[in-house]
C-alpha cells in the first residue's frame, strides 16, 4: 500500500472525521442499555474509504480510529466493542461492495447490522455470557434504520466531486 | 478503479433489509420460544460464574466485580438495578425484568443478573 500526499492526508482527514463521529454518537443515549454500544455513524466514514480509497485504507483508517477513539475514552473495554464492531462491519460491507448489485444502501445496511453482531459478540466475550444475545434482535432492527442514513450520507459524499477528485 | 456502488435503492438492498429483519425475528424466537421452566429464580453471575442465586422475593442484595458496586432488589415477581456506581448506569436503566430468560447486563461490573428456570439454566457461562 503507497499512499500519495493526497492519499495520505485524505486518510488522516477521514481518521479525524471518524474519531469525531465516534465522540459525537458517544454523547446521544446508545440503543440499547448496552454500554458501549454504539450507532455506527463512523461507519459512514469506512464505507466511504472503502468504495474511494480501497480496503487497505479503509482497515488502516479503522484501526487509526478505534486505537486513538480508546486513548482518548481512556477505556479498554470500549476497545474490543468499537474494534470488533467495526471490522465486522468493514468486513462485510466489503464483501457487499464486490456483489456489485446492491446501492449504497444495501451495503451500508449490511455494514451496520454487522457492527451490531459485533459489538454484541464483543458484549459475549467480555461477560463470558451469552445474555447479551438478547439484545441483538432490537438492535438488527434499530441497525436497518442506521444503515439507511449512514447510506444516505456516503451516498452523498460519493457524489461530491471535490472529495472524488482528492481520492483519485 | 474502485467501483463506486449505486445510489439509488434497488431490489437487492430489500433483499439485504429482509435478511438483517429475519435474523432478528430468528434471534428473537430464540427468547419467545424459549420454554419457561419451573419456577423462576435470580441467577447473579460476576465473569461469567455464578455468585449467587436467589426467589424471585422480596430481597435486597449487593454484589461487588471489577471495582462497581451493584444493588439489587428483588420482588415476588421481578430484580432490578436499584443502585450502581458504574459509569453509563445501563443496569439501572434497564429497569425490572421478570421473564424466564431475561437480563440485566452491567458491563463495567461485568455482572448479569437473569431471571431463570428452576430447571434448566438458558444460558451457559463460556468456558474459559
Ligand atoms: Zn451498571
Amino acid at each position: 500500500m503507497r499512499f500519495t500526499t493526497k492519499q495520505l492526508t485524505l486518510c488522516a482527514l477521514l481518521a479525524a472525521l471518524a474519531l469525531a463521529l465516534s465522540y459525537v454518537e458517544g454523547m446521544f443515549p446508545a440503543p440499547l442499555p448496552l454500554p458501549g454500544v454504539k450507532l455506527g455513524l463512523a461507519n459512514i466514514v469506512t464505507l466511504f474509504a472503502l468504495c474511494a480509497l480501497g480496503a487497505p485504507y479503509a482497515l488502516a483508517i479503522l484501526l487509526v480510529r478505534v486505537l486513538l477513539g480508546a486513548m482518548f475514552a481512556g477505556n479498554a473495554s470500549a476497545l474490543l466493542y468499537s474494534l470488533l464492531g467495526g471490522l465486522a462491519a468493514l468486513g462485510v460491507m466489503a464483501l457487499l461492495v464486490r456483489a456489485k448489485r446492491l446501492s449504497v444502501y444495501g451495503v451500508s445496511i449490511g455494514g451496520a447490522a454487522a457492527h451490531q453482531c459485533g459489538q454484541v459478540a464483543a458484549a459475549i466475550v467480555t461477560l463470558g455470557s451469552l445474555a447479551p444475545l438478547a439484545y441483538l434482535p432490537a438492535l438488527l432492527v434499530v441497525s436497518v434504520f442506521t444503515g439507511a442514513l449512514t447510506g444516505f450520507v456516503t451516498g452523498m459524499l460519493l457524489g461530491n466531486r471535490f472529495l472524488k477528485n482528492v481520492a483519485e | 478503479m474502485n467501483r463506486f456502488p449505486e445510489q439509488k435503492p434497488n431490489r437487492y438492498d430489500a433483499l439485504v433489509i429482509l435478511v438483517v429483519l429475519a435474523l432478528a425475528l430468528l434471534c428473537a424466537a430464540r427468547f419467545w420460544l424459549a420454554p419457561t421452566d419451573g419456577a423462576a429464580e435470580v441467577v447473579v453471575r460476576a465473569d461469567g460464574a455464578e455468585i449467587d442465586r436467589l426467589p424471585l422475593a422480596d430481597a435486597e442484595r449487593t454484589y461487588q466485580n471489577n471495582g462497581y458496586t451493584l444493588r439489587i432488589a428483588v420482588t415476588a415477581e421481578s430484580v432490578r438495578v436499584t443502585q450502581a456506581d458504574c459509569p453509563t448506569q445501563d443496569c439501572v436503566h434497564t429497569g425490572r425484568i421478570s421473564r424466564q430468560g431475561q437480563s440485566i447486563v452491567c458491563l463495567p461490573a461485568r455482572i448479569v443478573i437473569t431471571v431463570e428456570g428452576t430447571g434448566a439454566a438458558p444460558y451457559d457461562a463460556i468456558a474459559g
